[in-house]
């Protein structure tokens, strides 16, 4: 049984050799083993804001990432806006301040590049996820996602 | 944190875009197709980024200590060196690579080292203060920097010829690494614009590393599944032949104090080589993992993991996975030319060789048969075996080795091509122009 506590919970950039760590724990809360995914995303991640592209560690080893890149002009939203695009924690993991650690670190380095706001989109049914992105300040707002499936 | 954008005055940017006519033949297609391969992605431009806002730093180079800038000034020129050397190797393979993405990726890498060579360009030409430093003109410093060629470049590591794809994207994984390492240690340089020039470097350089690691872990797969092409004994051959080099880039392993005492780096070159090979061994596991997933798909992560453990531990077979059909880190001191193991024989596997010749066969063994032909290894088999011999001592073969050949020569007056034209405007067509 895990006692860490988010004291042990650093963060660093994320580095090509943390692919296979990826691969571990989106398949430890998916159940489903992605790396050609995870080798796509994280070749984009590292060409688009590497800065923005994040792992937690306890004890040297990769317990959670964070995924997020810097846009502005879409949907009509001009203000510069960091988003977080992909979040994973290590389910052994959870409870531990990890995904915290990994927010305030990519909201620090949005806040570097002059970037005051920060977006994110939770699936309704994922209420853990929401309630996480609750507990570091996010709130909903009214803008809402459309979609329609083409046949 | 603001960026700051700047171009080199008109004759050193025609100079750099001239070199690249020469040594980028693809840089057109690259943007032309760029929205194709990197679609929403900012176009590369050339030019030099400087990230402000570091405080607290010097910023001439003539408010250095004279020692310290003279350290900086040949960081710089190596850094350059280093960035425009590894151009010219990757473009003698770059056509034949199997996979267009690969290649695109290699392509768009070139482009960014050259940006790369263009930001240390920036540093020795904008601050006009280095002229009481050195007797080089900035004309020449330029010139001097585009001139070098593979085998007159200032480490070893950019002397070595590619001889297939697979040394473009093994290089990437292996010797860009370094890069990281170095530039992320010049981060903290005592000199600001040198400090300012890095961020940016360092998020480009993240990507050189995937243009590496991402196909190489892609090969592992293929290799699992019994394809030909790239197979784990050409890569393991391949991580030989560049991993030691990337050892040596650090430095001689007792150096380094008087770079941490300037405060132009923050870590000892032993120091910094150990985190290297620590994270170079993490790598090689990944590798390993990813193979041992794709021969045995049937294993969750963790079956897997022990699967490779018990090979690791036996350095046997299970599962029908031989030790041998996966990659490992070669040991530190095997085929060495600089730092302490330097010309001595040692092996592989960290054993003793009692004879040149035992040795060079053990060599043939372990280096790709492509690299054994290249001048490069019979330059240093030719050192080796004059130190064995007590035909030279271990300190000249060391000082030999690095410039080897010099193609170029320092002189700009020795080479029938210069880049640097005091009438810009007349190259702006391209081309190298005799003297």
């Amino acid at each position: 049984m895990m006692t860490k506590t988010d004291t042990d919970v650093s963060v660093r950039g994320l580095d090509t050799i943390d692919i296979g760590a990826v691969v571990r724990i989106d398949e430890k809360i998916g159940g489903e083993y992605r790396p050609d995914v995870w080798e796509e995303r994280i070749g984009y991640y590292l060409r688009r804001d590497p800065d923005a592209a994040l792992v937690a560690e306890v004890d040297g080893e990769v317990v959670g990432f964070m995924l997020g890149e810097m846009r502005s002009g879409e949907f009509g939203l001009e203000e510069p806006t960091g988003w977080i695009e992909v979040v994973g924690v290590d389910p052994d993991y959870q409870g531990k301040a990890v995904g915290r650690r990994l927010t305030e670190a990519l909201f620090a380095h949005f806040k570097s590049c002059d970037v005051h706001l920060v977006r994110t989109l939770v699936d309704e049914k994922m209420s853990p996820i929401a309630a996480f992105f609750a507990s570091v300040g996010f709130e909903p707002e009214p803008l809402r996602p459309f979609v329609k499936r083409l046949t | 944190m603001r960026t700051r954008e700047t171009s080199l005055p008109r004759k050193y940017h025609d100079a750099v875009v001239a070199w690249r006519k020469t040594f980028i033949p693809d840089y057109d297609y690259l943007l032309e197709n760029w929205e194709a391969h990197f679609p929403k992605e900012p176009r590369f431009k050339l030019c030099a980024y400087r990230e402000l806002g570091i405080c607290d730093k010097i910023t001439r180079a003539c408010d250095l200590k004279a020692e310290q800038a003279q350290h900086l000034l040949g960081a710089i020129k190596t850094q350059a060196s280093t960035e425009f050397g590894s151009i010219q190797q990757h473009r003698l393979t770059l056509a034949r690579a199997q996979n267009e993405e690969d290649q695109v990726w290699v392509l768009r890498m070139m482009a960014e080292e050259l940006r790369h060579g263009y930001q240390m360009l920036h540093l020795l030409v904008e601050d006009e203060t280095w002229s009481g430093l050195t007797d080089q003109s900035p004309d020449d410093m330029v010139e001097e920097a585009l001139s070098l060629q593979t085998r007159s470049h200032l480490l070893s590591a950019f002397n070595i010829d590619f001889d297939s794809f697979v040394d473009n994207i093994v290089f990437c994984a292996l010797i860009d690494r370094v890069g990281k390492y170095q530039l992320a240690m010049q981060r903290i340089s005592a000199y600001k614009p040198m400090a300012e020039s890095m961020p940016k470097m360092l998020r480009e350089e993240a990507f050189h590393l995937a243009t590496g690691v991402v196909p190489m872990r892609r090969w592992m797969v293929s290799a699992a599944e019994g394809d030909v092409f790239v197979t784990t004994d050409m890569l393991q051959k391949t991580v030989n032949k560049w991993l030691q080099r990337g050892l040596e880039m650090f430095g001689d392993e007792r150096g380094g104090g008087s770079n941490v005492r300037m405060g132009l780096k923050p870590m000892k070159n032993a120091e910094a080589q150990q985190q290297y090979s620590d994270e170079v061994d993490k790598l090689v596991r990944d590798l390993n993992m990813r193979y041992v997933r794709a021969r045995l798909p049937e294993l969750a992560h963790a079956e897997a993991e022990q699967v490779l453990a018990k090979i690791d531990e036996g350095h046997g077979t299970v599962d029908g996975i031989a030790w041998e059909d996966l990659l490992h880190s070669p040991h530190p001191h095997f085929f060495r030319r600089r730092g302490v193991p330097a010309f001595t024989l040692t092996g592989w596997a960290g054993e003793t060789f009692e004879s040149f010749e035992d040795y060079a066969q053990h060599l043939r063994r372990h280096l790709p048969e492509s690299y054994l032909a290249s001048l490069d290894f019979k330059d240093y088999l030719e050192k080796l075996r004059a130190v064995c011999a007590g035909e030279t001592t271990i300190e000249d073969a060391v000082r030999a080795m690095p410039a080897l050949r010099r193609v170029a020569g320092s002189c700009p007056c020795s080479r029938s091509v210069r880049w640097v034209r005091e009438d810009a405007s007349s190259s702006a067509n391209g081309g190298a122009a005799n003297p």
